[in-house]
């Protein structure tokens, strides 16, 4: 019986016969129509799924005409951090400008936290000056909520990590409350900076990382700077597939945010003021490549339906499909971000 | 990853119109194809085209808004956000404040 | 009431999060004669089993998988005397730390409270801990099974040097290891040796179980 080559979530390769690779791809597309409550994807869209999984070449593309346009989280870290390339990141922006063709870039700093940027924000200001003056594409300011910085050690509230367990139930409730806030109020300050200093848009990246709470002081900080500038691009990056419930119940415009999946997400996003969603679908590093794209295709159809707004889904180490390893094969990368586009309908990556 | 996704369904960046369609999304809240027909429109070319690097070459020159390759007296930085804005018909953020700081406004 | 009917109970009563019920039930057990045991792991760990599941589908949330847990804690407390030397599934002592250079615990808490529930000991070392602090403690408590998480690729190399350290000291078959974090994957606890990896809160109560009826 013929095989295929193809993918394991963890990125390991893997001969999968017909039968296998539509087994999979049944099974991971229902589970996401199970989990989030939506519809399942049409006979075309999994055979067109089962194409491109086992296209005979190493990398596919997308038909001519159907390219997405692509944002950038942790835009700045990547080459001069992670990659260890001695370069600033005005190199860093140009070098994605002008080399690698971005379409957008996210000017962010290490401590990728709004906290933490408070101390050294004029300093981030300027830095936005100077790559603006240099850059022609559209340039993000970008960081994560990170509601945990609030909390004992690192902040002064009562850290819900350690109440839980103790099941001090209001108590983690109430600190979070407070949290969020706090949270709130410096993710208003610094986009409100690095806006006037010339950011083309703000970028929340990784949002619900600490549960409801990270998400609630995110719309929060959203509401308040559209209504404080209209015309302030926004775009809201989550964190994982669903809102994980760190306090339950907590709510946004009525709407409860815990357990929220993609399709819900985005309409709470829409009615905070953002202009991007980002989504995020997790990969099951022990499942086939097959079954995670099959639900990320699943996730994402059903978001881009319901949105108002572009969709641009997550679609690096670990999410939309794209396998657990952080050097991530160019076979399984280019199948995703197709089928994402293709399928999905999403508006970007 | 980010040439991976590039080659496989990017835009192409200042190669072709892939800023120019993410500004729409960006300013208006377009979706693609809305975002695409807008940019399309206002450089007079299909939508097909925008993609295109051969076609989008002449086009970014011919509007001067900045390209890969730079030759002299061309837009850079900036001076090609200013010709941006005014293409699009779009207030560019950076462009407003420039045009602050120098007292054109 | 039958056996069916109580483990139905009890199982309900850890989904409702229904404490004052949960203990009623359970002395109803004893009052019956129904073996503790059985109903504590066909009944109540079911029940906390299940929570574990509605947790993963983002059906249920981190204060209900708490306060689940405590249901379970009355629970255990009540069928203390009644079960000891009765096992019929043998439960062990754990200890569990977020690697060195890691300060992410969020997981390691929601792992931890499920684990516990199943009687289990856990000896929580918390995060930032290093390779020697974890095999130290584990020597000390003669603990059964080590559990480690890490967030980041950049730390998860530590739970190799764990590996690596428990086979350089000759105390590799002491323990059982268990994997888990973000970054971590079934390959990668193949690759380093550990004997199971722990894709979510639900898998990593499952495998602790398996590995300690090994």
């Amino acid at each position: 019986m013929e095989k295929y080559f193809t993918r394991l979530g963890d990125g390991s390769a893997v001969w999968m016969t017909e039968e296998d690779i539509r087994w999979d791809l049944e099974e991971g597309m229902k589970d996401a129509a199970d989990r989030g409550r939506i519809p399942e994807l049409t006979d075309d869209e999994m055979q067109r799924l089962f194409e491109i999984i086992t296209h005979p070449e190493k990398t596919v593309s997308c038909e001519r005409g159907n390219e997405g346009v692509v944002t950038f989280d942790a835009g700045t870290l990547k080459l001069p951090v992670r990659a260890g390339i001695p370069m600033d990141r005005m190199a860093t922006i140009l070098t994605h400008e002008r080399a690698l063709c971005s379409d957008t870039m996210e000017l962010c700093t290490t401590d990728y936290s709004y906290k933490s940027i408070k101390n050294f924000v004029h300093e981030e200001a300027m830095s936005m000056e100077l790559a603006q003056l240099n850059s022609i594409i559209p340039i993000f300011y970008g960081a994560m909520p990170n509601l945990g910085q609030y909390t004992k050690p690192d902040g002064p509230i009562d850290n819900w990590s350690e109440l839980l367990p103790l099941a001090k139930i209001p108590e983690a409730r109430a600190a979070q409350e407070e949290a969020v806030e706090h949270a709130a109020r410096d993710m208003v300050y610094i986009s409100s900076i690095v806006y006037d200093s010339g950011a083309d848009g703000i970028n929340f990246d990784t949002v619900g990382a600490s549960g409801d709470g990270d998400f609630l002081a995110t719309l929060k900080a959203v509401e308040t700077l559209k209504n404080k500038y209209p015309d302030m691009p926004v775009e809201i990056g989550m964190a994982g597939e669903f809102v994980l419930g760190m306090h339950g119940q907590l709510t946004y415009e009525g709407d409860r945010l815990a357990g929220l999946y993609p399709h819900q997400q985005v309409k709470v996003c829409e009615k905070a003021g953002a202009t991007i969603f980002g989504c995020v679908i997790n990969t099951n590093s022990s499942m086939s490549f097959a079954w995670n794209l099959a639900r990320t295709v699943t996730f994402v159809k059903a978001c881009v339906e319901a949105a108002n707004i572009p969709v641009h889904v997550n679609a690096g180490m670990g999410v939309g499909g794209v396998p657990l390893t952080n050097t991530s094969p160019t076979d399984a990368t280019s199948r995703a971000s197709k089928a994402i586009i293709e399928i999905g309908k999403a508006d970007g990556l | 990853m980010a040439v991976t996704h590039e080659v496989a369904t990017g835009m192409g960046g200042i190669r072709t119109a892939g800023d120019l369609v993410a500004r729409m999304q960006m300013t208006k809240g377009m979706k693609l194809k809305e975002a695409k027909e807008y940019v399309a429109g206002k450089l007079g070319i299909s939508v097909f085209e925008l993609s295109d690097s051969y076609r989008m070459k002449e086009i970014r020159e011919q509007f001067d808004i900045g390209h890969v390759l730079d030759r002299d007296k061309a837009s850079y930085g900036m001076e090609a956000k200013f010709n941006i804005a005014k293409l699009l018909g779009i207030p560019i953020n950076s462009v407003e404040n420039f045009k602050k700081k120098i007292g054109m406004i | 009431m039958s056996r069916e009917a109580i483990i139905q109970e009890a199982i309900d009563t850890i989904l409702k999060y229904d404490q004052p019920r949960a203990v009623q039930v359970a002395e109803q057990a004893l009052a019956e004669g129904l073996d503790p045991v059985d109903i504590l792991t066909e009944g109540f760990s079911a029940g906390i089993r299940k929570v574990g599941d509605l947790f993963g589908r983002g059906e249920v949330f981190l204060p209900e998988l708490m306060l689940s847990a405590d249901v379970m804690k009355s629970v255990t407390n009540t069928f203390e005397s009644a079960i000891q030397g009765k096992s019929t599934q043998k439960k062990g002592k754990m200890v569990f730390a977020t690697v060195e250079g890691d300060v992410h615990d969020i997981g390691k808490g929601i792992v931890i409270s499920l684990i516990k529930t199943q009687g289990i000991e856990v000896i929580d070392l918390g995060r930032d801990v290093s390779v020697s602090k974890i095999i130290e403690t584990a020597v000390q408590e003669n603990a059964n099974l080590i559990g480690t998480s890490a967030l980041l690729t950049t730390t998860l190399m530590e739970q190799k040097k764990l590996e690596d350290e428990l086979k350089k000291h000759g105390l590799r078959d002491k323990f059982k290891t268990m994997v888990g974090g973000a970054p971590a994957t079934q390959r990668w606890a193949d690759r380093i040796g550990a004997d199971a990896y722990g894709e979510d809160a639900a898998e990593a109560v499952e495998k602790s179980l398996s590995l300690l009826n090994k």
